[in-house]
């Protein structure tokens, strides 16, 4: 209950943050002017004025927008936009991850933004041919969500707001929680195995609320691993994101042979929501705080 | 000595599964080690039982439809199977002890179908038609998998794609359990089956006149084989390869006799899956392989030398 209330508060700050920068007169006064962008497919989008019907192929980027104070000029989502709440009324185009693009063509945008894969890079290629603005973004850490807010923002005239939104980000990056010493593990599919390595957002936002990701030395984002090595690793903490906005106690939790690892023994689970901690985007500052609050819940 | 050389190379991957691992556990800690007895025992047992009962059931169809080629996977046995349990976990109906079921269902259902096209030619079975409708059943039943698969939601979406990849990383003593108490039948009718199957090589009609009972004997090993196949699917997604290659490989050692070849492709499956299992859990620790890949790496070599030797000699 505790845990909604708090969520609710951030939301509160969020929204009101957002009002904020949307309000700032700086950024009205380039608005006429075009913007020419490089995107993160190489590819050069030019748009001869700011954006404003935005078709948003990912929930990071439509909560990108809103946070740029353009949550209005959003057109079209995926079925996953739930953040922040209000863009449910948007229409949905599907599910993003193989667009069709007459939905697309539909909702009649002059930019359509998609994250970087090639089945998203060829359907870039093709709105272009329609004359249809599209630019693909890759946001799988951070750094990619503060990139992304640089070039949003220039895209939809709001220089500015892009700009500061990005320097906080890496602020946030730069200033990590204290070391809390507790040692996590990132468990996110259990037949097999599977947990996050270092080039994923996730263990980034371990390292901001202070605590230690056992499998920080894989590189990749994520890796099929045995169950004896995570019972070797011994973290303190399972964290197990879950796609359900209420939070279960996950089936492993029940089966015999993962209870070699002690923390799922003693009971030891942290419960993320997807919808907050799955998406590297703007709130990752709260997710962190989040993350950390929780974490100290867990009796050691 | 053969036998004593096999038999050898099993206790050898039964111990390496159970010795090795990305954790070092001392020899003298084994027998108290908690990851020796959740994690390691159980998964080397599973790995076994499956990889043997893959390779039986490939050299009984091999023997069946007198074709070199048949393993359950081109049979569409694998393939119905998956569909089943894919339905099954769709439904979800996803239990352990449900999901052999679900899969032995669709092996079923696939089975029947290539059998009945089989006899699309007349009365006799051809095995000619059947492989190629095993083929034809196979593809169906991928596309209708493929199907489920992209229309069920995302955390669905995941698990079946997971499952289907196969492997043995969810074994525990209770897939141990599921496969004790469904395979000792099958196992039992196809050991059997050797003597009559020896006949049946000579021919469907030259079989009937030295006293086979050659229909019964065709179901019983259809029904068998596809309930070994459906099971190892169940307990441990599709995993390829070991069917078709180890009944050759073993051929190659024990020839064409039914009595010493389907025990000895039980025992050389064992070994191989056991085998590949330590290799994909060791080999890039502390990540893990998906064993098929393993398989195919380790048994084809293998299989390329068995085969030199047996041409050249």
């Amino acid at each position: 209950m505790e845990r909604r209330h708090s969520l609710r508060s951030h939301t509160i700050r969020l929204v009101a943050l957002a009002a904020a920068l949307a309000c700032r007169p700086a950024d009205h006064a380039p608005a006429a002017a075009g913007s020419t962008v490089i995107d993160d497919a190489g590819r050069t989008v030019v748009l001869a004025q700011p954006a404003h019907r935005i078709v948003s192929l990912s929930p990071a980027v439509t909560e990108l927008l809103f946070a740029l104070g353009v949550g209005d000029r959003v057109v079209g989502r995926t079925t996953w936009c739930d953040y922040p709440p209000v863009v449910r009324l948007v229409p949905s185009v599907g599910d993003g991850l193989n667009p069709s693009l007459e939905a697309l063509a539909a909702r009649r945008p002059d930019l359509v933004v998609l994250y970087r894969s090639p089945l998203n890079e060829t359907a870039a290629a093709q709105l272009s041919r329609l004359g249809i603005a599209a630019v693909v973004l890759r946001q799988d850490r951070l750094e990619d969500v503060a990139r992304a807010a640089r070039l949003l923002g220039r895209l939809v005239g709001r220089s500015a707001a892009g700009d500061s939104l990005a320097d906080s980000l890496s602020r946030l990056l730069a200033a990590p929680a204290p070391r809390s010493r507790r040692r996590l593990a990132f468990v996110v599919w259990d037949s097999p195995p599977i947990v996050i390595g270092a080039g994923s957002y996730l263990d980034q936002l371990a390292t901001l609320a202070g605590a230690e990701n056992v499998f920080h030395d894989i590189a990749a984002a994520s890796a099929a691993v045995g169950l004896e090595t995570i019972a070797t690793r011994d973290p303190d903490v399972i964290v197990v994101v879950s796609d359900s906005a209420e939070p279960r106690p996950p089936a492993l939790a029940r089966r015999p042979e993962w209870r070699v690892i002690r923390a799922v023994r003693e009971g030891r689970f942290v419960y993320l929501v997807g919808s907050l901690f799955g998406r590297p985007g703007p709130r990752a500052g709260g997710a962190a705080g989040e993350l950390r609050r929780l974490l100290g819940q867990v009796t050691r | 000595m053969k036998w004593l050389g096999l038999g050898l190379v099993v206790v050898a991957a039964f111990l390496g599964a159970v010795v090795l691992g990305p954790v070092h556990v001392p020899l003298a800690g084994l027998a108290a080690s908690d990851i020796v007895r959740t994690l390691r025992l159980p998964r080397a047992l599973l790995a076994f039982l499956v990889g043997g009962s893959l390779a039986l059931s490939g050299a009984g169809l091999q023997a069946l439809v007198r074709n070199p080629l048949a393993d359950p996977f081109l049979l569409g046995l694998s393939g119905g199977a998956g569909l089943g349990a894919v339905a099954a976990i769709a439904l979800h109906l996803a239990s352990p002890w449900a999901l052999p079921l679900a899969a032995f269902a669709g092996a079923l259902g696939a089975t029947a179908l290539v059998y009945r096209l089989g006899l699309v030619g007349g009365g006799e079975l051809d095995p000619r038609v059947l492989i190629l409708a095993g083929v034809a059943v196979g593809a169906f039943a991928a596309a209708v998998t493929t199907a489920i698969v992209s229309l069920s939601d995302a955390a669905e979406l995941r698990n079946t794609f997971l499952w289907l990849w196969g492997g043995l990383s969810g074994a525990s003593w209770d897939s141990v359990l599921v496969l004790a108490v469904y395979l000792p039948l099958p196992l039992a009718v196809l050991f059997a089956a050797a003597r009559p199957l020896d006949l049946l090589a000579l021919g469907e009609e030259p079989a009937r006149h030295l006293g086979a009972d050659v229909e019964s004997l065709k179901r019983r090993v259809f029904v068998a084989a596809s309930l070994l196949a459906a099971v190892c699917v169940a307990v441990s997604g599709v995993i390829g390869f070991v069917g078709l290659v180890v009944p050759h490989a073993m051929r190659t050692l024990w020839g064409h006799r039914h009595r010493p070849l389907l025990p000895a492709a039980f025992l050389g499956g064992g070994a191989l899956l056991a085998l590949s299992d330590t290799v994909a859990r060791v080999a890039v620790a502390p990540r893990e392989l998906p064993v098929g890949i393993v398989t195919a790496l380790v048994g084809v070599p293998v299989f390329a030398l068995l085969l030199r030797r047996w041409t050249t000699s």
